[in-house]
């Protein structure tokens, strides 16, 4: 009988506790036997080392816990897991990301070995923090710790094709504190700098970020992630069980799935690049790499994610509801790459911002989701967020907005070509305190101008490889009234919406509006400086074949033409601080007075009771 | 040593100390009856009183007043959880320097003890500490003109009734519905009695079953989105919209609603909602645009299983035991 010692993860910070050792039969051929041993000493003589790792057996069904597990699974699960487990519930051909089948034993998201069934811990942390970017919630603040074991161990009966007792063909390593199995070239180990900081994981030494970006190169990263990690490099990706896959998108780190609710945690990148995700195209990578390099190249990785303030209730950044558009002395640049527009996608608030940038537009961050109220609806939106900035000109007595977005793959199809508007309530001064027309495209009383920009980029398949110069646009503009989803018509007048500047490159589109703040059209809002109007999005992925209401959008936002600096912001500092230091020497003055009149007897000080 | 300035070492130290050392402690993921942050408040008056009764220090009033108004300060910003807004703040440090004040003019004594070291930095006979305080004065004065005057833009606040009153009648699907007297067709049996049955595996042996399977059906099809997996109103499309989506787990939604009210709220939507709710802004669909009248019932049903409340009714008792899990 050989000893086996069952290595499991605790907490984030891996520190390594033995349990209970487990037996096991020795039935497995020869040279099997021998490397088995080989690890059993060397698992004997790391024993007393902290971060030692073991080969072990996977953690089997608790069958004591099956009738509880039962109850929660038919309850909370079954509605997307479906009934065996496959994966088939109700919910699942309206998920774009669909729900886990059970059955193979696939698990995307573990600390073992590529091919390995999950540790409990694994499943575990997947129930309690959620799979974030999918549908799967976060249960560890909704069900009790003894509800989810139960339920962990549950699923794992719902395990068809392999089984977590089979204690001789299974065997997990873990490859995050352990040594692996064969391929490796060492665990992941602890990460080559000191510590992050705070819950944004900032103070990664640069020299970390630019090995990993290195590494990223050499190993052909931006194959399937794209040349800036959005996830635009393989459209024709299929998972194990045939369902279209993309790769993630890096600047998009709170859709991580494995974020466990830390998403700027490098971590969850490193942990990928060790494990691979079982069912997907993405292997593991230590082979080619050291647990150092891997930590290195998570650091890149991690780098490109903007900061934003997560909301702890919906794991995802909080929406940046006043857009601000800055006043411009003369006329705006009307170029992308113009340092007039360049800010930073982390919020100012988290990483200050650098001198350079200190007076330019903000880059505003606009929630959205699918457009699943009217009409036909759409599940499963392309594009979970824009990037709104904002400069108008007194001068030119105009308007930009520059929008942009992660899309990974263009339409290439003339029928369907993508786009993105922005909607403004028509009647701005038909409307009444807090009123607006319905967001989708308005109401029959009040009526809404959308700006839409249709675009097909030139030269363009979606499976060039990464081109760093990007993509000119071929844009036409149209504008709409709207008074309801279904009843919309292009304006008549002759159109006043510009498209001055547009590109997308390596994943993300970039459509700079522009409109003079007055127009003579009727239906035309007409747009006032120093005062909330409303403004909303929306955006279509021709890729998906999306048009008219099947869409994605936002929901009302507000914007404001910033005034100019006063003047007086010069001037009156010094001369309130003057009028100050006048006061004080009064006060001084008084003080020094009336001691002297105590002094001379003139005045009686207050008496204290005796 | 300085007796004072003793103290005033074993405050801020101790503070220091408190906060990054003990406070963390104090602040687990899982608060207990023990380790929570106002026992650790606690903790912290409770040493600085029994440090100063030890050391026999007693410091001057002004020093005493700074202590108690900065303590407070810290209760208010640090200790007390969630963050309360900062008008409210500023309201709460208003009462607590107004009882500061109080503390230090109790009685003549301790007002003049208190104001003694102001008049003698007014008068220079501090002469380092006029210096600072007659330099460092105008110069906040300067930067707080240039920080009022320095134009910033803050979203409007929106308000918006949750629960507008509903109309005497709706019309869904070609047929009008008494609001009031109008019951739901498959509520056919004792909720409760279907606690713990499975949706699919009894849907075959309870005909409620069947119904709240059907129901549970249309739910994560249509409506988990916003409302959410676990009807807690925190879907994966629930952040983007404005207002958020209703959580159904939490007391004040469908636990004190009656059935009908729900029925009326499914079926006619975001845009069915008076002015005062803000229609244009609700992304609730007006179901009966996707759904049949039966369906729109089974959802509702469901919605009720899931979460363990019962319907609003009248004439009977009201909404009467909750499960909310």
């Amino acid at each position: 009988m050989v000893q086996k010692v069952l290595p499991q993860v605790v907490g984030n910070n891996l520190n390594l506790t033995v349990t209970k050792p487990k037996h096991m039969e020795m039935t497995m051929t020869n040279n099997n036997y021998i490397k088995r041993l080989f690890m059993f000493f060397l698992a004997v003589a790391l024993f007393a080392a902290p971060g030692a790792v073991f080969a072990g057996v996977p953690d089997g069904v608790k069958k004591d816990l099956l009738e509880k597990g039962k109850k929660v699974y038919f309850k909370r699960c079954v509605w997307c897991h479906g009934v065996e487990g496959g994966g088939d519930g109700p919910s699942a051909e309206r998920l774009y990301t669909r729900p886990r089948n059970f059955i193979q034993g696939t698990f995307k998201i573990r600390t073992t070995d590529s091919g390995e069934l999950p540790m409990e811990s694994d499943l575990i942390k997947t129930v309690k923090n959620g799979l974030q970017g999918s549908a799967m919630p976060a249960w560890g603040e909704f069900l009790s710790e003894d509800e989810i074991v139960a339920v962990v161990n549950f699923v794992k009966t719902l395990v068809q094709d392999r089984s977590f007792d089979d204690t001789e063909d299974e065997e997990v390593n873990n490859v995050i504190t352990g040594i692996a199995a064969d391929n490796g070239k060492g665990p992941l180990g602890d990460a080559p700098w000191a510590a992050t900081k705070g819950p944004y994981h900032l103070g990664v030494p640069q020299e970390h970020i630019d090995a990993g970006k290195e590494l990223f190169i050499k190993n052909k990263c931006m194959e399937c992630h794209g040349g800036e990690g959005r996830g635009d490099g393989n459209p024709t990706m299929k998972d194990d069980w045939g369902f279209p896959i993309v790769a993630a998108n890096w600047q998009e780190c709170w859709n991580f799935r494995g974020a466990r609710r830390d998403p700027f945690n490098p971590f969850n990148v490193a942990r990928t690049i060790s494990t691979g995700l079982n069912g997907s195209p993405m292997p593991n990578f230590r082979e080619q790499m050291t647990g150092k390099e891997r930590w290195q190249v998570a650091a890149f990785v991690n780098s490109l994610c903007p900061r934003k303030k997560i909301d702890p209730l919906t794991n995802k950044p909080v929406p940046d509801f006043l857009i601000q558009s800055v006043y411009t002395e003369g006329p705006v640049v009307p170029k992308i790459d113009d340092p007039s527009w360049q800010s930073s996608y982390t919020d100012h608030r988290i990483v200050p911002l650098s001198e350079e940038t200190i007076e330019n537009p903000m880059r505003h961050y606009i929630a959205m989701a699918g457009q699943i109220t009217r009409g036909k609806r759409n599940f499963d939106p392309k594009t979970d967020n824009l990037w709104v900035s904002s400069r108008w000109s007194a001068e030119e007595n105009a308007v930009y907005y520059l929008v942009e977005f992660d899309n990974r793959f263009l339409s290439t199809d003339p029928e369907y070509p993508d786009a993105v508007a922005i909607q403004w309530p028509g009647q701005l001064q038909d409307l009444f305190g807090a009123e607006k027309p319905y967001f989708i495209y308005g109401d029959s009383k009040k009526p809404v101008d959308v700006w839409k920009a249709n675009f097909l980029a030139k030269d363009y398949n979606a499976t060039n490889p990464p081109n760093e110069k990007g993509y000119q646009l071929d844009v036409t503009v149209q504008e709409f009234k709207g008074n309801g989803f279904d009843a919309i018509s292009e304006k008549e007048s002759e159109g006043k919406v510009e498209v001055v500047d547009s590109i997308f490159h390596q994943g993300r589109v970039k459509v700079m509006f522009k409109r003079s703040l007055t127009t003579e059209g009727a239906d035309d809002v007409q747009i006032p400086s120093e005062q909330f109007i409303p403004v909303s999005f929306m955006q279509w992925a021709g890729w998906d074949k999306e048009h008219d209401e099947h869409m994605a959008i936002s929901t009302w936002y507000y914007t404001i033409l910033k005034p100019a600096l006063p003047a007086s912001l010069y001037y009156m500092p010094p001369i309130i601080a003057a009028v100050f230091i006048c006061f004080q020497g009064w006060l001084v003055w008084m003080t020094k007075r009336t001691r002297k009149m105590y002094d001379e007897g003139k005045v009686q000080r207050d008496e204290l009771p005796k | 040593m300085n007796k004072n300035l003793v103290s005033f070492l074993v405050f801020v130290v101790g503070l220091a100390v408190f906060h990054n050392a003990i406070f963390p402690i104090f602040t687990p993921k899982e608060v207990g009856w023990i380790l929570n942050r106002y026992v650790y408040f606690l903790l912290f008056v409770a040493y600085l009183i029994i440090t100063h009764l030890l050391l026999r220090l007693s410091p001057p009033v002004s020093l005493k007043g700074l202590f108690v108004w900065s303590v407070g300060f810290y209760f208010y910003d640090y200790v007390l959880y969630p963050h309360i807004p900062w008008t409210l703040f500023i309201t709460y440090m208003v009462m607590w320097s107004i009882g500061t004040f109080l503390y230090i003019s109790q009685d003549p004594e301790t007002f003049r003890e208190f104001r003694a070291p102001i008049v003698k930095t007014i008068i220079g006979e501090y002469k380092l500490a006029r210096i600072v305080v007659f330099t460092a004065l105008p110069i906040l004065v300067g930067f707080a003109t240039y920080n009022t005057i320095y134009p910033s833009f803050q979203e409007p606040v929106e308000l918006r009734t949750v629960h507008p009153a509903p109309p005497a009648t709706t019309k869904v699907h070609g047929k009008t519905y008494p609001l009031e007297s109008t019951n739901n067709p498959f509520r056919i049996d004792e909720q409760d009695n279907y606690k713990d049955s499975f949706p699919f595996l009894d849907a075959d042996k309870h005909e409620y079953m069947k119904y709240v399977t059907e129901g549970g059906t249309i739910f994560f099809q249509n409506c988990h989105y916003c409302h959410g997996d676990q009807l807690n109103g925190l879907g994966m499309f629930s952040h983007v919209f404005n207002p958020t989506p209703a959580n159904f787990i939490d007391p004040g939604t469908i636990a004190m609603l009656q059935e009908a009210f729900l029925f009326w709220r499914v079926s006619k939507g975001g845009p069915g909602l008076p002015n005062e709710s803000t229609p244009w802004s609700s992304a609730m669909p007006p179901w009966e645009e996707h759904l049949k009248t039966e369906e729109i019932w089974k959802v509702i049903l469901f919605e009720y299983w899931y979460t363990g409340w019962h319907p609003r009714t009248f004439g009977t008792e009201g909404s009467t035991s909750g499960g909310g899990e």
